[in-house]
């Protein structure tokens, strides 16, 4: 018994190390965080252009997305549902589709439905100002315009912690 | 003698793992202590009950009194200070930003382009794309926010770089929806001489009332 003990103990310490690294991602380290979000203009897929820094004021949720990722349909649904929630409250989404396939892009903005603006950026050049590296990812910037979260975790369980987020954000 | 060899072998195979758990717990605390930080500081901390204490019996001053012992703040001078001081970073940023652009692009070299639009009962703008001797300098897409105000008399820097003296060309591209909500894109181009001082071009978009046809022209602003 007293052999096996330093195994399991070893064993503990890789598991612990693991979780450790999995937290370190999920607890989103962008360099973004705490700066002011570079401002851009996109095509909106039905409506006018769009301009991030004419949203000063409101809480903007960036979540990048593309037609080939099927959590970001998850993503932007539950996005939905917060934006019908709270968009009285001065709380704004945009969906940036990073689709080189504009036809294919458009089919998914019209089988998702979603009641926000959804945006493309076949060129990336906002994803890359982003330092998006995964899919979906999503992008939280206040009221001042400042960049305060990211997620990359597109796992159920973390909608409700960025939903708290969110609704601190809002009581700003 | 034998004996002796094993109890002390033993007593080092003991110490051998007394040690080795001591570095295991250091490094599972390593560990484990960043995330238990990190969860302490992401999650809000949990909601206690206030413990019912008694108030303690105060005496309740008349109002009057209660005006008399409070001193009025002079919040007025304070409030005049932090707005000089305000001023003073407003002040203070806009002249870094001349000293910025001066630098950035002094006045022999500088060449700066402009956007205005007039009317705009024909043309709907949506974006400009600028190329200069054929490379692309400039491509600019506007919101409705910001074809309102140019169709209010605003005008839009949509370039400022340097150029060499001598002879250039300058193409704009401009896109947006036509007469009838048509895709409208047209191109206006012209050459220029870059003389010593600053260069400023003018994009103008008109209505052309008798053809029902939006114009674009390019002005040279001596």
């Amino acid at each position: 018994m007293f052999r096996s003990q330093p195994l399991a103990l070893t064993l503990l310490l890789v598991a612990g190390a693991v979780i450790h690294a999995l937290d370190a991602s999920a607890a989103e380290r962008h360099a973004l965080i705490g700066k002011p979000a570079p401002d851009f203009a996109l095509r909106s897929a039905a409506g006018p252009n769009l301009r991030l820094s004419e949203q000063r004021g409101d809480v903007v949720v960036l979540s990048f997305w593309s037609s080939r990722c099927n959590t970001c349909r998850l993503q932007l649904a539950e996005l939905d549902r917060l934006y019908a929630t709270y968009r009285p409250a001065g709380f704004v989404v945009f969906g940036i589709g990073v689709d080189d396939d504009a036809a294919r892009a458009v089919e998914f903005v019209r089988a998702q439905g979603a009641s926000f603006p959804m945006l493309f950026d076949p060129a990336k050049q906002i994803a890359r100002s982003f330092d998006i590296d995964n899919l979906p990812m999503l992008v939280a910037i206040d009221r001042f315009g400042v960049v305060r979260l990211v997620r990359r975790d597109d796992r159920r369980s973390g909608v409700a912690e960025y939903t708290a987020a969110l609704r601190r954000l809002l009581d700003e | 003698m034998v004996a002796a060899i094993r109890h002390r072998k033993s007593a080092v195979r003991r110490v051998l793992h007394v040690a080795w758990l001591a570095f295991l717990c250091a490094a599972l605390l390593g560990v484990f202590t960043p995330v238990l930080a990190q969860q302490a500081e992401g999650s809000p901390a949990p909601e206690m009950p206030a413990p019912e204490m008694p108030a303690p019996e105060m005496p309740v001053p008349d109002a009057a009194d209660a005006a008399d012992a409070a001193p009025a703040p002079d919040t007025q001078a304070l409030d005049e200070e932090v707005q000089l001081l305000k001023k003073d970073a407003v002040d203070l940023n806009r002249e870094l930003f001349m000293l910025e652009e001066e630098l950035l692009f002094p006045a022999n070299t500088q060449v700066a382009v402009f956007l205005s639009m007039d009317v705009g009962e024909f043309f709907a703008l949506d974006s400009v794309q600028l190329k200069i001797n054929g490379r692309e300098v400039g491509n600019y897409l506007y919101t409705q926010r910001e074809a309102e105000a140019l169709l209010k008399g605003g005008v839009h820097r949509v370039y400022l770089g340097n150029l060499k003296v001598g002879e250039h060309e300058l193409v704009a591209i401009f896109t947006g929806k036509g007469p009838n909500e048509r895709e409208y894109r047209r191109g206006a181009s012209t050459r220029f001489a870059k003389a010593v001082g600053a260069k400023y071009l003018e994009l103008k978009i008109t209505d052309r009332q008798l053809r029902g046809q939006p114009e674009f022209e390019i002005k040279d602003w001596e």
